[in-house]
């Protein structure tokens, strides 16, 4: 034993130090947003708080026992499926979503411990002896456990969370070996669901691309055409499934193809978002000079639109920092999980990637105008005491992971 | 285990590629963004942007039962200041041009400091026009100084009523938490009186106006000609119960007095008249005016603001003598014609209770007529308290009576527990039932509550809760009338008919305590009363209805410090009286004491 080496060996400095960047980023941007706000003025004293909590939290789930997630899996899950029925029943209205629970004044996101408690059991499932992913039966019930808490969690009804649940399942079953023809029977449906909300044009051809699929795999005729038929039938989903949504999501997906023809409505945020990016320039503004912000255009900025006042205040250099940040430690994550052993760990790691790979998908490209404007928030930087907590818990286990790879 | 080993590095290939890629599109589109297209964002970002703002809507205003305007809005100019610009140094001059008290701004501004700098401050409201073009001539020498034209409360209208409509404040941050949504911070809102208790029917929907900005917030023009602006739509008006011009009269007598008037029509509970003395000036809340004033307002000897019609008590004197008469009649224990002997007073124990004068053999009717004490002495004694006190609770006193406005106390009904928390158990004698029988002593209640216990004896003990609010006119100019619950004490008629006829030769007869204001036009039924007071001059109290066959009107008048309730009260109630039924006023000199018993009764 090598006691020079031992703290760097152990403690993951690579995850830490992007992490602790990220962080000081997003409380400048906050700082900048909110001090002069006449209601959120208290948001950066309240957000640094948070921080502290949640680097207390990280730092006991890092000296945890390396059996511990095994054995919390089942129980965090099932925990998990209750809160989320519980904020149906006694939850609080936010914006038009029933999302959140409160505790003694407190408020508390229950969908964002539910992401914790869905990484744990999916990989907890599909590794289990025995468990064979490309057997229907196993990667059924997998997706049963992915699919349950996205129902609840589109009564509330949030339709950004529920994506991401949808995406780290996908991912999950990707990373723990299903088969490439698996893999086409699980994601073909979503890929023509999609197209379809493109338009019709759209759909017949992503029809077609699956047909030619199909024929690639040579599977049998019978299969062939019931695969084919329920990608048909997905295709009809969106005519009784879109006016199931909020008339607020609604016109938030219409004003993705075309923000500029309402700047009023709903297309106001994704416009007003992208001139604070867009006037940034190369250097930026300055901290606390972007009139974008500072005048307040863009409503509760300090939450889902933190990377503009970045984009704005702190220029192309300081956009391009965030995204490398971001990309280094996905993709350091991503390096550490191929070379486990544990291949419950490894999944472990996998789905935080794919969770904070997500959310940082969505937000950035919402706040670019490459993305519709979806309720997600911008991991470590975004306003927000639940989120933060949830994902210094997520660091918390990839840097215990980290230190029992060996 | 090779197999995993080996799909791990596939799948961590793919992982890997999607992760670059994405990070890659992100990233060229924010060098597309920030670095080719700058010039366009930049130039947009600077000169056009749409800001929303919202538009205060007008408060909804108030009419009296005849449709006639009561409170009103109108525009007024408010000077404001925008911090970012705004020269320090231009303090004084301004404040010299607005007639203020130097410091005066920068309190403001410092109550403020917490806002945006870009955020206008409201500085002071009313600006007349000279100084508004002086203002315009001077606009640049005075950057961050302009002013917006808001509608602001109008009381010009001939009453004051500040007790009745209350006023409006900038909201408090507990509503605004409790309201999350609803208003902003800045915006007014009822604070007391008719004001708070109807703010959703009285303040409106907002409206919204969308205007292009530069960076510096400065407007260049409205958005699309304001074809997409939407107005805002106005507070719904209250039609009042009360008679504009009664309540007009009711103010006048009660100038230069403290008290309070409440007239009700019986049948309805509508109220008539409303007043508290001294009033005090609604228009002093409409401006944002200094804290020196209004504190001078809140420390105010006299209590203006202090609403005395249904926050102050006072023992009710002679005036709720007939509940115990009532009681008697109703649970049997005397007929109207049991006759006691007055000498003068009674005799308890070791304690003689006094009456006015020696009123000799006294039957009910009389008792009620000259006010004789010594009756009323013996009646509570074959009573008892419990029965008393469940009559005078039937009449509504000890609780508030649930009047639209929001200030309200119950005042205090001595009953067995409350005799008992108070002295303890058996620690209290039968005496002590003699000083409130005749309303003297624990026994406190609010003008309002003698006002419907008139009300109930005049229309056989059938009213409504009392109320101001006759209905509301909404944006379609339709009506919807308000309902009320029914208030009803369980009596006979024929035990009533006693009662009315005593306070019918209250009036009429000679010997009847309240004969000088009798009148031969009209039927007035009444009791005098006068209510103890341990801090000086004793309270003149009256009670009344009319007409005495057919009651319209039912009054309570409690004036402070004015002795018998014959001497003051009576007359001003007697005036609002033939105000709203006959519409015309008796002159003010009141016809001289006939009577000369009734000149130096006593009567408590």
């Amino acid at each position: 034993m090598k006691i020079s080496h031992k703290i760097q060996d152990r403690f993951d400095l690579a995850i830490f130090i992007p992490v602790v960047f990220l962080i000081i980023i997003g409380l400048a941007a906050i700082y900048s947003s909110t001090i002069n706000h006449p209601v959120a003025g208290g948001n950066f004293q309240r957000q640094l708080f948070w921080v502290f909590f949640s680097f207390t939290a990280m730092i006991i789930v890092y000296f945890l026992p390396s059996q511990t997630f095994r054995l919390l899996s089942a129980p965090i899950y099932v925990f998990s499926i209750l809160l989320l029925i519980a904020v149906l029943v006694f939850g609080k209205s936010v914006y038009g979503a029933r999302s959140w629970l409160s505790f003694g004044g407190v408020g508390f996101q229950p969908s964002e411990f539910a992401k914790i408690g869905l990484i744990f059991f999916l990989s907890y499932w599909f590794n289990q002896k025995n468990r064979n992913i490309n057997n229907l039966k196993d990667v059924g019930v997998g997706l049963l456990i992915g699919l349950f808490p996205v129902m609840l969690i589109l009564l509330e009804p949030d339709m950004g969370t529920a994506i991401i649940f949808i995406v780290i399942t996908l991912a999950l079953i990707f990373w723990n070996g299903i088969s490439l023809f698996g893999l086409f029977i699980v994601i073909a449906p979503g890929f023509t669901f999609f197209a379809s909300m493109l338009g019709v044009y759209y759909f017949y051809a992503a029809l077609l691309l699956i047909i030619a699929v199909l024929f690639l795999f040579k599977r049998d005729l019978f299969l062939s055409a019931a695969i084919f038929g329920m990608n048909l039938a997905t295709g009809f989903i969106l005519k009784y499934a879109l006016p199931l949504l909020q008339p607020h999501q609604q016109k938030r997906i219409e004003s993705f193809v075309n923000p500029m023809a309402d700047p009023l409505g709903a297309g106001y945020n994704a416009l007003q978002a992208r001139l604070a990016v867009g006037s940034g320039g190369l250097f930026g503004k300055g901290f606390m000079q972007g009139n974008q912000t500072q005048l307040r255009f863009i409503p509760e900025q300090w939450t889902d639109f933190i990377f503009c006042v970045i984009g704005e205040e702190f220029g192309f250099i300081g956009s391009i920092l965030i995204i490398v940040l971001f990309t280094f430690l996905f993709l350091r994550l991503i390096k550490i999980s191929s070379n486990l052993q544990n291949r419950f760990s490894s999944s472990l790691l996998v789905g935080i990637v794919t969770l904070l790979f997500t959310h940082f998908v969505i937000n950035i490209g919402m706040n670019v105008g490459l993305m519709p404007v979806i309720g997600v928030p911008l991991p470590f930087l975004s306003y927000g005491g639940s989120s933060l907590l949830m994902i210094m818990m997520l660091i918390g286990v990839a840097l215990n992971i980290s230190k029992n790879k060996r | 285990m090779p197999i995993f080993k080996e799909t791990y590095n596939l799948r961590k290939r793919i992982f890997t590629g999607i992760i670059v890629a994405v990070s890659f599109i992100l990233s060229l589109q924010l060098f597309k963004m920030q670095i080719l297209e700058y010039s366009f964002y930049d130039k947009r970002s600077k000169i056009n942007s749409i800001k929303k703002i919202e538009v205060d809507a007008p408060r909804g205003v108030f009419f009296d039962r005849n449709m006639e305007m009561l409170v009103s809005n109108k525009p007024s100019f408010t000077l404001q200041i925008i911090p970012d610009k705004f020269d320090m140094t231009k303090i004084p001059l301004i404040e010299n041009v607005i007639k203020v008290d130097s410091g005066y701004i920068k309190s403001i501004l410092y109550k403020k400091r917490k806002y945006s700098k870009f955020v206008p401050r409201k500085i002071k409201r009313g600006i007349s026009l000279k100084t508004i073009a002086w203002l315009e001539e001077q606009h640049e020498f005075l950057p961050g100084v302009n002013y917006v034209i808001e509608l602001q409360r109008d009381y010009s209208f001939g009453i004051k009523g500040s007790h009745i409509f209350g006023y409006t404040k900038e909201i408090t941050a507990a509503r605004l938490k409790k309201y999350k949504g609803d208003y902003l911070r800045g915006d007014e809102a009822g604070a007391s009186g008719l004001e708070m208790q109807y703010e959703n029917l009285l303040r409106g929907i907002k409206g919204k106006k969308y205007i292009v900005v530069d960076s510096k917030r400065k407007t260049i023009g409205s958005y699309l000609n304001g074809e997409r602006d939407v107005k805002p739509i106005k507070g719904n008006d209250l039609v009042l119960t009360l008679d504009k011009q009664t309540q007009q009269i009711a103010e006048s007598l009660m100038v230069k007095r403290k008290g309070a008037i409440v007239a009700i029509e019986p049948a309805t509970g509508e109220i008539l008249a409303f007043v508290s003395a001294p009033e005090y000036d609604l228009s002093l809340f409409a401006s944002i005016t200094s804290g020196e004033t209004l504190q001078k307002l809140f420390n105010n000897p006299d209590k203006a603001l202090f609403n005395r019609a249904t926050m102050s008590i006072y023992p009710p004197g002679s005036t709720v003598k007939m509940i115990a008469a009532l009681a008697a009649l109703e649970d049997n224990i005397v007929t109207k014609n049991w006759r006691i002997n007055c000498g003068g007073g009674y005799q308890l124990g070791d304690r003689f209770f006094g009456c006015t004068h020696v009123h000799g053999k006294t039957n009910m009717v009389k008792s009620i007529e000259e006010s004789c004490n010594t009756y009323y002495y013996q009646l509570i004694l074959k009573l008892g308290i419990d029965r008393w006190s469940n009559f005078v609770s039937q009449f509504g006193f000890g609780r508030k009576t649930g009047i639209d406005i929001p200030e309200e106390s119950g005042g205090i009904l001595p009953d067995r527990k409350y005799f008992n928390k108070i002295y303890g158990k058996n620690r209290w004698t039968e005496g002590y039932l003699l000083n409130i029988v005749i309303g003297q002593g624990q026994f406190n209640v609010t003008p309002v509550q003698l006002a419907q216990y008139v009300s109930l004896l005049a229309n056989n003990g059938r009213t409504k809760t009392p109320h101001f609010l006759r209905g509301y006119i909404n944006r379609n100019g339709e009506l919807h009338k308000t309902k009320y619950d029914d208030v009803i004490v369980d009596i006979s008629t024929s035990s009533l008919d006693v009662i009315k006829t005593g306070m019918y030769d209250v009036v009429n007869k000679p010997e009847g305590t309240a004969f000088n204001i009798h009148m031969k036009e009209l039927k007035i039924a009444g009791k005098t009363g006068t209510s103890q007071n341990p801090f000086g001059k004793d309270h003149s109290v009256f009670i009344a209805y009319a007409p005495f066959d057919n009651p319209k009107i039912a009054v309570a008048v409690v004036v402070e410090n004015a002795g018998y309730g014959s001497a003051t009260a009576a007359p001003i109630a007697r005036d609002i009286i033939t105000t709203y039924l006959l519409r015309k006023t008796v002159s003010p000199k009141y016809p001289v004491l006939i009577n000369k018993t009734t000149e130096d009764n006593n009567e408590n």
